[in-house]
């Protein structure tokens, strides 16, 4: 399977996530709060858990200070639901507390209203 | 099909009550206390950082709203069925721990035993699977060994659940809880309650708490340890749930190099302090750390027992430990034990074939 459309795009609103199937794989589509779609393994690197039983939220920052939190990227966060591990959208899915580690990233193309999801 | 090719037995699983969930079986006054004049338990953790849906699984928060663990068909469908669960042990999540509430101790005696009578009612009775724990208000403790009398004989009650909080459970006082407990085959299953790390205090951050629950593990063992407990209920087995593992070793070599200085002060120990370990005290797996093959191989080897780790869950909470994923590969044999076996030796009261 090269490529599929896995949902159209007014069925999932910016700040929300969806799972879907691109061939046998589960995948995770997430629009963060710029429209933009990216889509993922729905499955944690961790220990496995369902990714879209998280959610997609803000995180505090490296710029944070003892005491004196920083909080941004709203919506561009995904959190596991089990240990809670973070991961960053918009950065390839990186790990934040150890960005060497990644979720699987498929591409994506919005055409019309259709989301495609590619290899 | 089940996932895990070994039937596992995992041990600890939190069932999950609400107060309404117990009320009918609740004595007066105190289901009036709770129906009428909202009395509710006084102790809160500060944190909900830990994941995205407090401290559960967020994927176990039941459909119909209800938290994480209320109920048999959802936790057989997500986690006793689809891993294969041979058995599971309940370790509840009355919480806090009626041996942990302060004041009041004969709300909390009543508490435990409407939870005991619920617990049979919905779980051990409705799954051949699931075994259970007699909760008390041990800090009640004459009530607390009646309770044991009562429920302890119940074929598929396992153990009787302390917490670790602030009170130090082998002090003579509470000797009479062990002696019921041995006496009905139950071993003793200790589980932290909240705050049992920070000098009976909440640090600042759920971090430093959670980092810190084995030293709170430690201590009760230290202290059951050289009150003589174990060597006064020989057949007695301590199982600590949900502090991990990687400290046995440090523990077992701290105690015996201090018994080999301050023994006269312990006269009533008569055996090596890490030798009672291997014999009478066994450790759940989770939360696992993310251990190398080669690093867990050699924390098994400096243990000098691979009969001493009962793998478990500790579903649903949030920092649930998955069958496949949380301990390095080792070979079958050891799997087996970690898995299952080292459990099944170390309850009386679970079926263990081996034994005829
Ligand atoms: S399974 Fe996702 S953080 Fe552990």
């Amino acid at each position: 399977m090269k490529e599929q459309v896995v949902c159209k795009t007014s069925e999932i609103q910016p700040g929300e996530m969806m799972k879907s199937t691109f061939g046998k794989q589960n995948v995770l589509i997430c629009r963060t709060p710029d429209g933009d779609f990216h889509a993922f393994m729905n499955q944690c690197i961790h220990q496995g858990a369902p990714l879209d039983k998280g959610m997609m939220c803000g995180a505090t920052t490296e710029s944070s200070e003892p005491g004196d939190y920083q909080y941004c990227h709203q919506g561009e966060i995904l959190r596991c639901p089990w240990h809670g591990r973070e991961f960053d959208i918009k950065n390839e899915g990186r790990m934040l507390a150890n960005p060497d580690k990644k979720i699987p990233s498929f591409k994506v193309r919005v055409e019309d209203e259709d989301v495609i999801v590619y290899k | 099909m089940p996932k895990h090719q070994i039937p596992i037995i995992d041990t600890d699983i939190h069932e999950r009550v609400q107060y309404e969930d117990i009320l009918d079986r609740l004595e007066e006054p105190f289901r009036h206390y709770i129906a009428n004049c909202h009395w509710i338990q006084e102790k809160h953790m500060p944190y909900t950082q830990p994941s995205v849906a407090g401290v559960d699984r967020a994927d176990a928060k039941l459909p119909d709203g209800r938290p994480a663990g209320s109920d048999l068909p959802f936790m057989q469908e997500q986690l006793l069925d689809d891993i294969g669960h041979e058995a599971g042990i309940l370790t509840s999540a009355l919480d806090p721990s009626p041996s942990s509430m302060h004041g009041w101790h004969e709300m909390a005696a009543a508490l435990a035993t409407a939870y005991n009578d619920w617990q049979i009612e919905t779980w051990l009775d409705k799954d051949e699977r699931i075994y259970g724990s007699v909760h008390i208000a041990a800090q009640e403790r004459d009530a607390a060994v009646k309770e044991i009398e009562r429920v302890g004989p119940h074929p598929k009650m396992v153990q009787v659940l302390l917490p670790i909080d602030d009170i130090m459970w082998g002090d003579p006082y509470y000797h009479p809880i062990f002696e019921a407990a041995e006496k009905h085959n139950l071993m003793i299953g200790m589980h932290h309650n909240e705050p049992p790390v920070y000098y009976g205090k909440w640090p600042r951050y759920f971090i430093e708490w959670h980092t810190l629950i084995p030293t709170a593990h430690m201590k009760q063992i230290t202290n059951l340890m050289f009150n003589g407990v174990f060597e006064k209920f020989p057949n007695l087995g301590l199982i600590m749930i949900e502090a991990g593992f990687t400290f046995i070793p440090h523990l077992m070599w701290k105690m015996d190099q201090q018994y080999r200085d301050l023994r006269h002060e312990v006269p009533w120990l008569k055996r090596k302090p890490s030798d009672i370990m291997r014999e009478q005290v066994r450790f759940t797996t989770q939360p696992a750390e993310e251990l190398t093959k080669k690093e867990f191989m050699s924390l098994i080897e400096q243990m000098g027992s691979d009969e001493m780790l009962c793998f478990s869950t500790d579903y649903p909470h949030w920092d649930f430990d998955a069958p496949d994923r949380a301990l390095p590969n080792m070979d079958p044999e050891l799997k087996q034990k970690i898995f299952a076996d080292n459990a099944k030796n170390f309850y009386p009261k679970l079926p263990n074939p081996k034994e005829g």
